[in-house]
C-alpha cells in the first residue's frame, strides 16, 4: 500500500514540477493555451462562407434562340453561378477569363435552337476555369443541374408533340426517379469537411511545438536534469517521470480538447451529430498517444527554433496524409503505413467519423486500438529517450553542485 | 562611377563567398532543409499519383434482387471511378459500413423497382454519398449519378424501340441537349495540378523564409567580421549573405517545376521561362519579407514564431484551395500581403491561359515591390545597429583574419 502511495506521490511530484515549468515559460503557455484556440478561430473565420457562391460566368450565345436564353436564365438562377457577361464571341470571353473576371464560359453554337426545333440533339459547350477545385465543382454541378432540368423540359415537349400527355409524358421522361442524399454535410461545404480535421491536428501540433520550446530551452540552458526530482533520476524509475510529465500535459490538453472538439464545433455550427461521450472517450487515447509521441521526438530537439521548422513542415504533410483530403484507400501502401506512425492520422479519422458522421466508439474501434497501441509504444520510447538524455549527459549541467540544489518538495 | 559599381559588386561577392564557405563547413541546416524539400516533392507526387481517385469503394443496397438491380451493380463495377465492394440487404448495414469508412457512397434500390419500371410507375432509387470526406464523397457521387442517368436512358430507349421509333429519333428524344465540358488546362481533371503547383513552391518558400530569418538573426548578433569584409556596406553584407540561398532554392524550385511540368506532364500553356522568373521573384520577395521581420522583431525566437505563422497562413490565404473571392471581405485583401498569392496568380495566368510576361506584369511588379520591404528591413536593422553602437565599435574593428595574415 505504502509502495503504491509512494509511486503515486512520485508521479504527482513530477507532474507538479512539469506544470510549474510550463507556466513559468510564457511562450509555452501561449502555444498550449492561446494558439490551440486561435488557429481554429482563424480557420473557421477564413472558411466561414463554406461554399463558393455567385461565381461570375460569361454566356456566348451564337444561336440567339428562346432555348438558349432560357438555359442562360436558369443558369443565372442557380446559387453558385451568376451570368455577369454576355459576349459576342468566344474570343471576348477568353480574354475576360484570362483577366480572371469570370470563372466559366457557356457557349451555344449557332444551330442550338434549330437542332432543338428539329428534334435532334443540340450541343452546348462549357469551359471551366480549373485554377481551383471549388470553381470547377461549383460551375459543373450547377450547369449539370440546369442541363438536367432543361433536358426534361424539352423531352416533355417532344413527347407531347408525339401525342403523349400528362402522366404518360412523365413516365417517359423519367422512368426511374433518382433521389440523392448528401449525408453528414448536406451543402458539401468546405469548412465542415476540412476544419474538423484541422481541429484535431492543431491539438497535436501545438503540443509538439510547445514541447519543442520547453525541451529545447532546457537543453540550450543545460538544465535537463534540473527538471526531474533528484530521487527519480536513476534509470529504472524513469517510467514514473515520463508518466508524471504526460499527466501534466494531459491536464492542460484535456480541457483544451474538450473546448476545441466539443464546444467550438457547436459554436461555429460545424458538424456535431456525434455523441460527446464517445468523442471524449476517443480523445483520451489520442491525447496520450500524441503526448508520448511528442515527448519522444522533442527529446532529440537540440534547438527550439529548429523545432518550429519541423513543426510547420510536418503540419502540411500530416493534413494530407491523414486521409481527410485524399482518400486513404487511394494512397500508395507505403504512405499509408507511414501515416500510421502519427497519432494525428487516426485521431483525425476517428474524430470525423464520431463527430461528423455519428459513428459510435465501436465503429471506430480500429482507430481506437491503434491509438492505444501507439500510446503504449510511445510511452516506452519516450522513457527510452529520456534515459538516453540522462545517461549520455546530453544537455546537462557540467556543474554538479547546481544539480544538487534542494528540490522543491 | 564604374569603379563604385565594381566596388559594390565586389562587396556582394565577398559576402556571398564567405557564406558559401560557411555552408561548406557547416552544412547541417541547408542539408536538412534540402532533404525536407526533396521529401515533400517525392511525397506529394507519389501520394496522389492516381491524379483522380479511382475505384472508390461503394456499396449497393439491393432489396430488389432483380435483373435490373444486378445489371446496375455490374455496370457500376465496370466504371473507372467506383468499385462495388459490397451488396447489402438493408439500409442499416450500408450506413454502418459508411460510418466505418468502408464505403464512400451507396445506391439503394428498393423492393419492387424492376416491377414498377415495367408497369411505368416511376420507382425511386436513392444515392447516398458521404460529404464528410469531400473528395471521396463527391467523386463517387459523380460516378453513381452518371450511371443512374444512363440506366434511365436505357429504359427510355428500350420503350421507344418497342414503340417503333428509329434510332436517330430515339437519340433526339432521350437526349435533347448535350453538354460538352472542357476543363481548361486540366483536361483529365487531375487533382495534382490543383494542389501541388502551389503547395510545393509554398513549402520551398517557407523553408527559405525560415532559413533567412535564422541566418539574419545570427548575422545581427555578430555583424563585425561580415561588415568588415564588405567595407561596411550593410546592403551588400546582408543581400550577399542571402544570395547563395536564393540561388540554391531557386534551382530546387525550378527543378521541381521541371519535374512537375516536364516529367509528370502537368499542363502548361505559357512559357516555362516566365514561370521560372516569377518563381525567382517570389523567393526573393520572401527573403525580403524575412529581412523585414528581422528588422521589426529583434528577438530571435519571436521573429521565427511570427515568420512561421506568416508562412503557414500563406497556404490558406493564397486562395488556391479555397478561392479568395469567397473569403470574408477583409481576408480577401489580406491575401495580397503574401508573395505566394502573387506566385499562384501568375502561375494560373501562365499555365492555364498562356499568359505572357506582359499579362503577369502586375504580379511581377508586386513581387518586386516586396523587395522594398527588404530595404525597409535593412533600414530598421541599420537603426538598431546604430542604437547598439555597433558602427562605433566597427570603426575600431580589426578582423582576426587580417591579424593572422599580417
Amino acid at each position: 500500500m505504502n509502495r503504491i502511495y509512494l509511486q503515486i506521490k512520485d508521479i504527482w511530484d513530477v507532474a507538479g514540477m512539469e506544470l510549474s515549468r510550463i507556466f513559468h515559460d510564457g511562450g509555452v503557455v501561449l502555444l498550449f493555451c492561446v494558439a490551440t484556440l486561435l488557429y481554429p478561430l482563424i480557420f473557421a473565420f477564413v472558411y466561414k462562407n463554406e461554399c463558393v457562391r455567385e461565381l461570375p460566368i460569361a454566356v456566348v450565345d451564337d444561336s440567339q434562340s428562346v432555348e438558349s436564353r432560357r438555359f442562360a436564365h436558369k443558369l443565372d438562377a442557380t446559387p453558385e453561378i451568376i451570368v455577369t457577361f454576355r459576349c459576342n464571341n468566344i474570343e471576348e470571353a477568353r480574354v475576360l477569363m484570362q483577366q480572371r473576371l469570370i470563372n466559366g464560359i457557356v457557349y451555344f453554337p449557332r444551330d442550338y435552337g434549330t437542332k432543338i426545333a428539329e428534334m435532334q440533339t443540340a450541343r452546348a459547350c462549357l469551359f471551366c476555369d480549373m485554377s481551383s477545385f471549388l470553381y470547377y465543382r461549383s460551375v459543373l454541378s450547377s450547369t449539370s443541374a440546369v442541363l438536367l432540368d432543361e433536358m426534361q423540359f424539352i423531352e416533355a415537349e417532344r413527347y407531347e408533340r408525339a401525342g403523349m400527355t400528362g402522366e404518360s409524358t412523365q413516365q417517359m421522361v423519367q422512368p426511374i426517379r433518382v433521389d440523392d442524399v448528401k449525408l453528414y454535410v448536406p451543402n458539401g461545404g468546405f469548412t465542415s469537411f476540412l476544419v474538423p480535421a484541422l481541429l484535431v491536428l492543431v491539438l497535436q501540433q501545438t503540443l509538439f511545438l510547445g514541447m519543442c520550446v520547453l525541451y529545447g530551452t532546457s537543453r540550450q540552458q543545460r538544465q535537463v536534469k534540473k527538471s526531474i526530482p533528484l530521487r527519480l533520476q536513476r534509470g529504472g524509475l524513469l517510467f514514473r517521470v515520463t508518466f508524471g510529465r504526460a499527466m501534466a500535459y494531459f491536464l492542460i490538453y484535456f480541457p483544451m480538447a474538450i473546448i476545441n472538439l466539443i464546444l467550438l464545433t457547436r459554436l461555429f455550427n460545424l458538424p456535431h451529430i456525434g455523441n460527446p461521450v464517445h468523442v471524449i472517450l476517443f480523445i483520451i487515447p489520442f491525447l496520450l498517444a500524441a503526448i508520448f509521441f511528442c515527448m519522444t521526438i522533442c527529446s532529440f530537439v537540440r534547438n527550439r527554433d529548429a523545432g518550429i521548422v519541423v513543426f510547420i513542415f510536418f503540419s502540411i504533410i500530416l493534413i494530407f496524409i491523414s486521409g481527410a483530403i485524399w482518400p486513404q484507400c487511394n494512397m500508395p501502401r507505403f504512405w499509408l503505413l507511414f501515416s500510421y506512425i502519427f497519432p494525428s492520422t487516426h485521431g483525425i479519422n476517428g474524430f470525423i467519423r464520431i463527430n461528423s458522421m455519428g459513428a459510435t466508439l465501436d465503429q471506430v474501434k480500429f482507430e481506437f486500438l491503434i491509438l492505444i497501441i501507439q500510446t503504449i509504444v510511445y510511452f516506452f520510447t519516450a522513457s527510452g529517450a529520456l534515459h538516453i538524455l540522462l545517461r549520455f549527459r546530453i544537455g546537462q549541467q557540467h556543474d554538479v553542485s547546481e544539480s544538487l540544489q534542494p528540490q522543491q518538495h | 562611377m564604374s569603379s563604385a559599381l565594381y566596388r559594390t559588386f565586389r562587396n556582394y561577392m565577398r559576402s556571398a563567398q564567405r557564406e558559401l564557405r560557411m555552408v561548406v563547413y557547416h552544412p547541417r541546416y541547408i542539408t536538412l532543409l534540402t532533404l525536407g524539400v526533396v521529401f515533400s516533392y517525392v511525397f506529394f507526387l507519389t501520394l496522389m499519383s492516381e491524379g483522380q481517385p479511382e475505384k472508390l469503394p461503394i456499396a449497393v443496397v439491393d432489396q430488389d434482387g432483380s435483373f435490373l438491380s444486378r445489371r446496375l451493380c455490374h455496370e457500376l463495377s465496370a466504371t473507372q471511378g467506383v468499385e462495388v465492394v459490397a451488396v447489402f440487404d438493408n439500409h442499416l448495414q450500408a450506413r454502418d459500413a459508411m460510418q466505418r469508412l468502408r464505403i464512400f457512397a451507396f445506391l439503394e434500390i428498393p423492393k419492387g423497382t424492376y416491377n414498377e419500371v415495367l408497369q411505368f410507375r416511376r420507382p425511386t432509387i436513392t444515392i447516398y454519398s458521404n460529404n464528410a470526406y469531400l473528395l471521396g464523397g463527391s467523386f463517387s457521387y459523380k460516378s453513381l449519378a452518371t450511371m443512374t442517368k444512363l440506366a434511365c436512358g436505357a429504359v427510355q430507349r428500350e420503350v421507344l424501340r418497342k414503340k417503333g421509333y428509329d434510332e436517330k429519333t430515339i437519340g433526339g428524344l432521350i437526349q435533347p441537349v448535350e453538354l460538352d465540358t472542357h476543363p481548361l488546362a486540366n483536361p483529365t481533371v487531375n487533382y495534382q495540378p490543383y494542389i501541388l503547383t502551389t503547395v510545393l513552391p509554398g513549402i520551398v518558400g517557407l523553408m527559405l523564409l525560415m532559413l533567412t530569418i535564422m541566418h539574419l538573426q545570427d548575422w545581427v548578433r555578430n555583424p563585425y567580421e561580415r561588415l568588415y569584409l564588405c567595407h561596411g556596406d550593410l546592403m551588400a553584407s546582408i543581400w550577399g549573405k542571402l544570395l547563395p540561398y536564393t540561388v540554391w532554392f531557386s534551382l530546387m524550385a525550378i527543378i521541381g517545376n521541371l519535374v512537375m511540368f516536364g516529367f509528370c506532364h502537368f499542363p502548361i500553356n505559357g512559357s516555362f521561362f516566365t514561370l521560372s522568373v516569377a518563381m525567382v521573384l517570389y523567393l526573393l520577395a520572401l527573403q525580403a519579407m524575412g529581412i523585414l521581420l528581422v528588422g521589426l522583431i529583434p528577438e530571435t525566437h519571436m521573429s521565427i514564431c511570427i515568420g512561421a505563422i506568416y508562412g503557414t497562413l500563406a497556404f490558406t490565404l493564397s486562395g488556391f484551395s479555397y478561392p479568395a473571392s469567397s473569403m470574408p471581405g477583409g481576408m480577401h485583401a489580406f491575401g495580397y500581403i503574401f508573395p505566394l498569392r502573387h506566385y499562384y496568380l501568375a502561375y494560373v495566368n501562365i499555365a492555364h491561359f498562356g499568359g505572357t510576361t506582359q499579362q503577369i506584369l502586375f504580379h511581377i511588379a508586386v513581387l518586386l515591390a516586396f523587395m522594398m520591404a527588404g530595404y525597409i528591413g535593412i533600414a530598421l536593422i541599420n537603426k538598431r545597429l546604430s542604437r547598439d553602437g555597433v558602427w562605433k565599435q566597427f570603426a575600431e574593428y580589426k578582423s582576426p583574419l587580417t591579424h593572422a595574415a599580417q
